[in-house]
């Protein structure tokens, strides 16, 4: 089952909201609602997440992301539409529940971090564990575990306005995981940082989640960030979420024009893995090695690749052992079997521009394109 | 455009209010009083210097060393200019609204700050409240709460609440909005987000808003000093009417100290207090490092103990100067050197009570007492035989009939102290519809058919069985049953304490009256006899002329049936063979009433009021105007009276307030009424609670004079065209004086000077500056002036002719009383309607006060009164 679901989520501000939703549901435009004063901040949107996923919501300022987060746990209620939570229908909670579920099972970590100025890091890492009640000793103990958790240990009895903008928000990110919530929110938690600190809080947070396994929605309005973090991503535009999918899909298949603009600065080469690139390990059968053996079997392919990597490499790993050699580079499985290949020209292929959303999902045209042509290189080098 | 009645109907509204919620109005005032008085109790209670240094404590945990040795000497200039006591009070006023307006403006804030229907409403209503000049609120304030320090405060919670409630407003919203919906999104409630969030954070601009309150409340104060605030308020309104310069300066600063102090003092507290402001000084402390001696601070509980041990070295030094002054005044007291005097009793409650209470303010006074309990007829004989001095329980004519028969020629009546007694029948006030021995009949069921009476033996309970039942036919109905006094209120206690009905045979005076809510049941047809005794106390012969102050004492002796029974029950709860020390203790609770009856100054007759206490005791509330005629009569009065023993606290008023203040019976004479003219209007709406006691001086005259040295202006008429002349001005006295009215609304118009003069407002002692200033310089001047004034013997001035009688009849200089005066007042009622000044002395007087300036008038009217002798015994005859 899914942990947190969210079926055609509506949120209109202004008046009759109710009447805007079905104006909405019967097709009319956003900016036509605009005209009556009346800001339709999210459209149908649906979506869902399995435990122990980062699902990021990616969109540009005003498209509604925080807006939706704050549906997820309540803050805002939704004009129309449900949030279910492990099953549970949010919006049919009554406030205390709401607050309950709030305090026990949800946290968020905010983009300004949102620490309290007069409460030391400790009490600031216990604040969840208060509300809930948890009595001062245990209480302090878990903000402690907690605070070392996120590399602060030690600086319990400091106090907020002591700290650099990443040492705070590793608090933020302490008083979130103190509660032991299953489901964090995080809103543009990285946006404030520099970016040397924010990609460390990246790896940070992958590598608390590789222990951890919380299912977290992530807002930024960085792509690269995205695609670092994101297991699934959803793209939103002007409120209405344009495309549903995995890193690789958004980059190579983008659903619209206003995807693709997105993708053009991100870097491919540290987004796009070995597993969403590579052809099939037959297309490496026939190419010669130097010493001008023709490999026939995956063994040989294996045994004279310059490199073997896994499907989730970057590919940016795969550039100085293709340069090395016109033998593909083989990508292998868990256990060692080969599962496919990544030659040269389909390297510096997919570094091009971005495949047109016209090809359907499961043919791109540029890899077909490097498909045909692969055999030709190989055949002329 | 229609005059639209704006004005009248707000005086409607008020009307309405008065009417109907005056017992909202009288609550409200006893709570503040209440409130003020404790304050203004604690604060004046420890030793000035004490203190201040307590202050500086403060000052110097809160800020640092300076400020606490500038603390210490700011309060030690106030002392040493005498204004300690005003500060004080001021302070008292201060607190008792900040801590009103905060009650008020807080919740009021944080409903405002978490509804924009609230704010709102409460935006533009504060905008109201700030803008309206603050004096407007002391007219209403005057109206609901009469005149003193309530409407004052009320008029300062109005003034000072607005920046409270903004302040709270402002300082929640403005708390960052992702910490409120961080608390949010954790699960936080709103109260907690409330309470952990939002309150901490916006403390600082709540402290901020507490600062403004406690400043605007400060200026507010010296407003309220206009309707009797008392404080510097006071002092500076007296020096603001008398032009003292000096008194102005010295109250201003004073006030200005104080406010330095409570800004500092609330500044620092909102860091210390505020979460923030304590993250902030912290950080400050961090960077300029090191300890120096400046700003060394002592630790909240070094402050906290130094605080204390000045506190109790204070309340120390209040409780052995109490004591130390205790006793010098009993050596001054000490009349009777030892001489002895014995007393007999018999034990009846109130006797016991009587001597018990005179053997105890005997030996205060320095004598020897020996009180013994004897039978009726022994202690008759014996003192007879002259071995008993005095006893005090002679029930005369009617019960001790025959021993006064027998004795009388030995013996001399003190006359009675106590006169009301009565024998009856009584009921608890908890069983309804009887009121009198008629009532009983037919209810025999509800009681049971019985009333408990006591000793058999007694002559009440021979006349009830002989006379009182039958006459009301109720002999049949009811049992009368013997028993014994203890017995019957043994019995009345316990029915009391179930609530059920009883009748018990009962006399007056007793303290079960005092214990328990009993209805005396009416005796319409006499049957307990038509003559009721009075309590007596009887000497023996000669007694007077060995002890002729004690026997005055005795004379002048009586007591209240309230004052008598609550004796008698302090003396039964404290029980027996305590009796002195019950009347210690009830002396001590009724202070002063010692110094009533045992006097040890020698004074004249008494005079009673009809509460049959002496009228001295009550203190005259005197107000005055600062009109020299006004202040010639009232400190005349003052020195007379305080030589007949009576005490006078003289307050300055305007004329509007004054009157309504003693419509309300807090004035209770004064003596500048000009009537039937001049305070027409006053006199017209508050004459049914006032008495006229009649002129003391007269007639009067309105008019305008000018200088001699301008010629050829000697009438009205002669001022027209020469307006040049005079700067187009009159110089006028205090606006809305009816004098000015008539100036402005007829004199002027009446002879064509309207256009071309403008009379202007200022005050009586601005008139008569501006008049000696010109005076000095020969320069032209026109100025308000009337007969009697001191002015005309000290300039050379022409009052100018009125050919028109435009200005009206003359006044009288008139005595006005509240209602209740007569009957507060019987003896001086009488003084004061015989009470006569001739123009020569009046001015001879104004002469003697204008002579030795402001602030000495009492050595003027002595002076004076030197200077005619007799005259005390003219106005107060003994």
């Amino acid at each position: 089952m899914s942990r947190l679901q969210a079926e055609h989520l509506y949120k209109v501000f202004g008046r009759r909201p109710d009447e805007a939703v079905t104006k909405l549901e019967n097709g009319i435009d956003r900016d036509e609602l605009r005209t009556d004063g009346t800001t339709a901040a999210v459209i149908d949107a649906s979506f869902s997440v399995e435990p122990g996923q980062i699902f990021v919501v990616m969109g540009l300022s005003g498209s509604g992301k925080s807006t939706l987060l704050r549906m997820l746990n309540g803050l805002l209620d939704p004009t129309s539409g449900r949030v279910l939570f492990d099953g549970q229908d949010l919006t049919a909670l009554s406030p205390q529940e709401l607050r309950h579920v709030r305090s026990t099972k949800i946290s968020m970590v905010f983009q300004h971090f949102a620490l309290f100025p007069h409460r030391s890091v400790l009490e600031n890492a216990g604040y969840g564990l208060e509300v809930q009640g948890v009595p001062r000793a245990e209480r302090e103990k878990r903000a402690a575990e907690a605070l070392e958790l996120t590399g602060l240990g030690g600086w319990e009895a400091s106090w907020p306005d002591e700290l650099s903008g990443g040492m705070q928000q590793r608090v933020g990110l302490a008083r979130a995981l103190a509660t032991d919530a299953d489901l964090l929110l995080m809103d543009e938690s990285f946006s404030a940082l520099d970016p040397l600190i924010r990609r460390d809080m990246q790896d940070q947070l992958l590598q608390l989640q590789k222990r951890l396994k919380k299912t977290i929605v992530f807002i930024t309005h960085d792509l690269n960030e995205a695609m670092r973090l994101g297991d699934r991503i959803a793209v939103m535009r002007d409120g209405e979420i344009v495309q549903l999918g995995s890193a690789e899909d958004i980059l190579v298949t983008p659903a619209n024009d206003y995807v693709a603009s997105f993708t053009q600065d991100v870097d491919r080469s540290r987004v796009l893995t070995a597993g969403a690139i590579m052809a099939d390990p037959e297309t490496a059968f026939g190419v010669r090695t130097d010493g001008g053996k023709e490999l026939r079997t995956a063994q040989q392919v294996l045994d004279a690749a310059p490199a073997s990597v896994a499907e989730s490499t970057p590919i940016i790993e795969l550039f100085t052992p293709c340069s090395t050699s016109a033998i593909p580079v083989a990508v292998t499985d868990d256990t060692g079997k080969l599962v496919g290949v990544v030659p040269r020209a389909r390297l510096l292929a997919v570094l091009g521009e971005p495949m047109t959303p016209s090809v359907p999902v499961d043919a791109p045209a540029g890899i077909a394109v490097s498909k045909a042509t692969t055999g030709k290189a190989v055949a002329s080098a | 455009m229609p005059r639209l009645p704006l004005g009248d109907w707000v005086d409607n509204a008020v009307d309405f209010l008065q009417n109907h919620l005056s017992w909202l109005f009288d609550a409200i005032g006893s709570v503040v009083s209440g409130m003020y008085d404790g304050i203004n109790a604690v604060l004046s209670a420890p030793e000035p210097l004490l203190l201040a240094g307590i202050l500086a404590v403060l000052a110097w945990w809160l800020r640092s060393l300076v400020a606490g040795v500038l603390t210490f000497g700011g309060f030690a200039l106030i002392d040493s200019i005498e204004l300690w006591d005003e500060s004080m009070e001021t302070l008292s006023l201060v607190l008792v609204a900040t801590i009103i307006v905060l009650v008020i403006s807080i919740p009021l804030g944080i409903w405002a700050s978490r509804s924009k229907t609230v704010s709102s409403i409460v935006r533009p209503v504060l905008d109201l409240m700030q803008t309206m000049p603050a004096m407007v609120y002391l007219i209403p304030g005057v109206v609901f709460f009469g005149i003193g320090v309530v409407p004052g405060i009320i008029a300062t919670i109005i003034f000072a609440l607005p920046p409270g409630v903004r302040m709270t407003e402002l300082g929640i919203r403005q708390v960052d909005e992702e910490l409120v919906e961080a608390a949010e999104a954790f699960g936080t409630s709103p109260r907690n987000t409330l309470m952990r969030v939002q309150l901490p954070l916006a403390l600082q601009t709540i402290m901020a808003g507490i600062n403004q309150v406690i400043m605007l409340g400060l200026s507010m104060v010296v407003i309220a000093g206009m309707v009797g605030g008392g404080g510097l308020g006071g002092a500076v309104y007296r020096a603001l009417g008398n032009i003292d310069i000096g008194l102005g300066f010295e109250a201003g600063l004073s006030v200005v100290i104080l406010a330095v102090y409570l800004d500092r003092i609330t500044g620092s507290l909102s860091l210390q207090v505020s979460p923030v402001g304590r993250r902030a000084l912290a950080k400050a402390k961090e960077l300029t490092g090191g300890l120096k001696i400046w700003n060394h601070r002592p630790q909240p509980v070094v402050a906290i103990a130094g605080v204390v041990v000045l506190a109790l070295v204070a309340g120390g030094i209040g409780m052995f100067g109490g004591s130390s002054s205790g006793s010098t005044t009993a050596d001054a007291k000490n009349v009777g050197q030892g001489k002895k005097i014995s007393m007999g009793y018999i034990p009846w409650d109130e006797g016991i009570a009587s001597t018990f209470l005179w053997k105890e303010l005997l030996e205060q006074r320095g004598y020897e007492v020996d009180a013994r309990q004897y039978e009726a007829g022994s202690l008759y004989t014996g003192q007879a035989a002259g071995q008993i001095d005095i006893q005090t329980d002679s029930w005369l004519p009617v019960t001790h009939a025959t021993y006064w028969a027998k004795y009388k020629d030995k013996l001399e009546d003190m006359g009675a102290w106590y006169d009301k007694t009565s024998l009856e029948i009584s009921v608890p006030s908890y069983v309804k519809g009887i009121n009198s021995l008629a009532d009983l009949k037919g209810k025999s069921s509800t009681f049971k058919g019985r009333i408990v009476g006591i000793e058999p033996s007694a002559g009440e309970m021979g006349l009830l069985k002989d006379k009182v039942l039958k006459a009301y036919g109720l002999d049949t109905e009811y049992k009368l049953i013997d028993g014994s006094t203890s017995g019957m209120l043994a019995e009345l206690k316990r029915a009391y304490a179930k609530k059920e009905p009883i009748a018990v045979v009962l006399w007056s005076p007793h303290w079960a009256y005092n214990d328990y809510d009993l209805t005396k049941l009416a005796d319409p047809k006499k049957a307990f006899g038509a003559e009721s005794d009075g309590v007596h106390t009887l000497a023996r012969k000669g007694f007077s002329a060995d002890n002729p102050q004690v026997a005055t004492w005795l004379k002048d002796f009586s007591m209240t049936e309230k004052q008598l029974t609550s004796l008698e029950a302090k003396i039964q709860v404290t029980g027996k063979d305590k009796e002195q020390e019950a009347v210690r203790a009830w002396l001590k609770e009724n202070p002063g009433v010692a110094d009533k009856w045992t006097p040890v100054a020698p004074s004249g007759k008494p005079g009673k009021a009809a509460s049959g206490k002496d009228e001295r005791e009550r203190p005259l509330q005197v107000a005055w105007f600062p009109w020299e005629e006004d202040i010639a009569a009232t400190y005349l009065w003052k020195a007379v009276l305080e030589e007949r023993g009576y005490t006078m606290n003289l307050k300055q008023f305007e004329v509007g307030p004054m009157y309504a203040a003693m419509a309300r019976g807090q004035i209770d004479v004064q003596f500048d009424g000009w009537l039937p003219n001049t305070q027409k209007r006053y006199w017209d709406k508050y004459h049914e609670s006032l008495h006229n006691l009649g002129s003391w001086y007269g007639p009067t005259s309105l008019e305008i004079a000018v200088p001699s040295y301008v010629k050829g202006v000697d009438s009205l008429d002669d001022l027209k065209g020469r307006e040049d002349e005079f700067k187009g001005r009159i110089v006028g006295i205090e606006a809305g004086t009816e004098t000015m009215n008539i100036l402005k609304d007829k004199v002027l118009p009446e002879y064509g000077l309207d256009k071309s003069y403008q009379v202007v407002d200022s005050s009586t002692p601005s008139m008569l500056a501006e008049l000696k200033r010109a005076y000095a310089k020969k320069e032209p001047v026109a100025v308000m002036l009337w007969t009697p004034h001191w002015a005309y013997s000290e300039y050379e001035l022409t009052k100018l002719k009125d050919p028109k009688k435009a200005f009206g009849e003359g006044d009288r200089l008139t005595t006005v009383t509240n209602k209740a005066f007569p009957e507060n007042y019987p003896q001086l009622t009488k003084w004061f309607k015989d009470f006569k000044l001739s123009e020569q002395q009046l001015a001879g007087l104004e002469n003697e006060i204008q002579k030795r300036g402001t602030g000495h008038e009492e050595e003027a009217v002595k002076a004076w009164m030197a200077d005619n002798p007799g005259i005390a015994d003219t106005m107060a005859p003994q």
